[in-house]
């Protein structure tokens, strides 16, 4: 029987691990999906929409084929964050998105998995582009797209949200040839 | 490396064939969230697109969360997806709840979701252990009363239910009563 059964690699960086969403995850997801801090991704919500809102996040495996990993912090096993690829239904393109967890901001560590989730869009998926969609004051995020090399483009106008900037990062063969 | 999102069982009759939700339901899902049938288990508003699809991820989420979670109802004609019955709980659920919804009128008066809404509590009883079982009902929602009541379900006043009233917890017999 397959139904259901769906495989997520694992991507190793120096000091993290991206791995597959699990349930244990809840409650530092909903910890900082209920602060302050998650006012720039749709929060803050209670548990009961940030459960939903990991389950959303497990699906889009399934439902495309990628999504966003977990990403846990080597040293210690911790969950530090959630980054990947994300693009339901509305959204204009392939998202290269990052959250850091609470605590775990300030150390690279979105860049460092982002740079991990780039490579294997462009290596082992084959994309040739990718944005990041990033909501105006969030200057934290924007300094990654920067590290990242990514260049802003234009604005999208989320349903619920409002407008977000829309990030564009340099494609395959600028990365090759040295870019970010 | 890789790791597995949750394997899911198989549950039939001679009819039906009960199987983890896909990719491939999307549409049907989507086209029932959107019309007036879906009033009773999407957010109050104006649905979206957008709210169909989040929530489909989030019931195959469930399975990967929970390690269970609601079938699709198909035939042993068809695979095509004909509405979703079984397990519920998101976080902070109350209880355990067996929850249905058929996606389109004319798959309605056929017993089917009788039919798998036994298949799906029988499961959960006997494979997932449960020991009792709730579904949560809007008075409103007719056709759904009286499927609780045709299951043996009988409302529960003292029990808490999520969301604002209205909503009517219907109580499931004990597994031991329905053997």
């Amino acid at each position: 029987m397959t139904d259901g059964v769906f495989h997520i690699p694992v991507i190793e960086t120096e000091r993290l691990v991206l791995r597959a969403p699990r349930e244990s995850d809840f409650k530092t997801f909903a910890d900082f999906y209920g602060s302050e801090r998650a006012r720039f991704v749709g929060g803050p919500t209670t548990p009961e929409l940030a459960w939903r809102i990991l389950a959303m996040e497990t699906g889009h495996w399934l439902l495309r084929g990628y999504g966003r990993w977990i990403v846990e912090e080597k040293a210690t096993g911790l969950t530090a964050g959630m980054v990947g690829l994300f693009n339901p239904e509305g959204w204009p393109e392939i998202e290269l998105g990052w959250d850091l967890f609470n605590g775990f901001e300030g150390r690279g560590f979105a860049t460092e998995a982002g740079r991990a989730v780039r490579a294997h869009a462009y290596e082992a998926m084959g994309l040739p582009t990718l944005i990041s969609v990033i909501k105006p004051g969030n200057t934290a995020s924007m300094a990654v797209a920067e590290r990242l090399g990514a260049i802003r483009e234009g604005v999208f106008q989320h349903e619920r949200q409002g407008p977000m900037q829309v990030w564009r990062h340099p494609a395959p063969a600028a990365l090759k040839a040295g870019a970010a | 490396m890789t790791v597995a999102l949750s394997p899911t069982p198989v549950l039939e009759t001679d009819r039906l064939v009960l199987r983890a939700p896909a990719a491939r339901d999307w549409a049907h899902w989507r086209d029932f969230f959107l019309s007036a049938r879906g009033q009773w288990i999407r957010p109050e508003g104006t649905p979206t697109e957008e709210a169909a699809w989040r929530g489909w991820a989030g019931v195959i989420g469930h399975w990967v969360l929970r390690g269970w979670g609601p079938f699709v109802i198909t035939t042993q004609q068809s695979d095509r997806g004909l509405g979703l019955v079984g397990p519920w709980a998101p976080i902070n659920w109350p209880e355990f709840e067996i929850a249905w919804s058929i996606w389109a009128p004319e798959h309605e008066g056929r017993g089917i979701m009788a039919e798998a809404a036994r298949l799906a509590r029988d499961h959960a009883f006997r494979i997932l252990g449960w020991q009792t079982a709730v579904s949560y009902i809007d008075p409103e929602n007719t056709r759904s009363v009286a499927l609780a009541r045709r299951l043996g379900a009988t409302p529960d006043a003292a029990a808490p239910f999520p969301g604002t009233p209205p909503i009517t917890v219907y109580r499931h017999p004990k597994p031991e009563d329905l053997a």
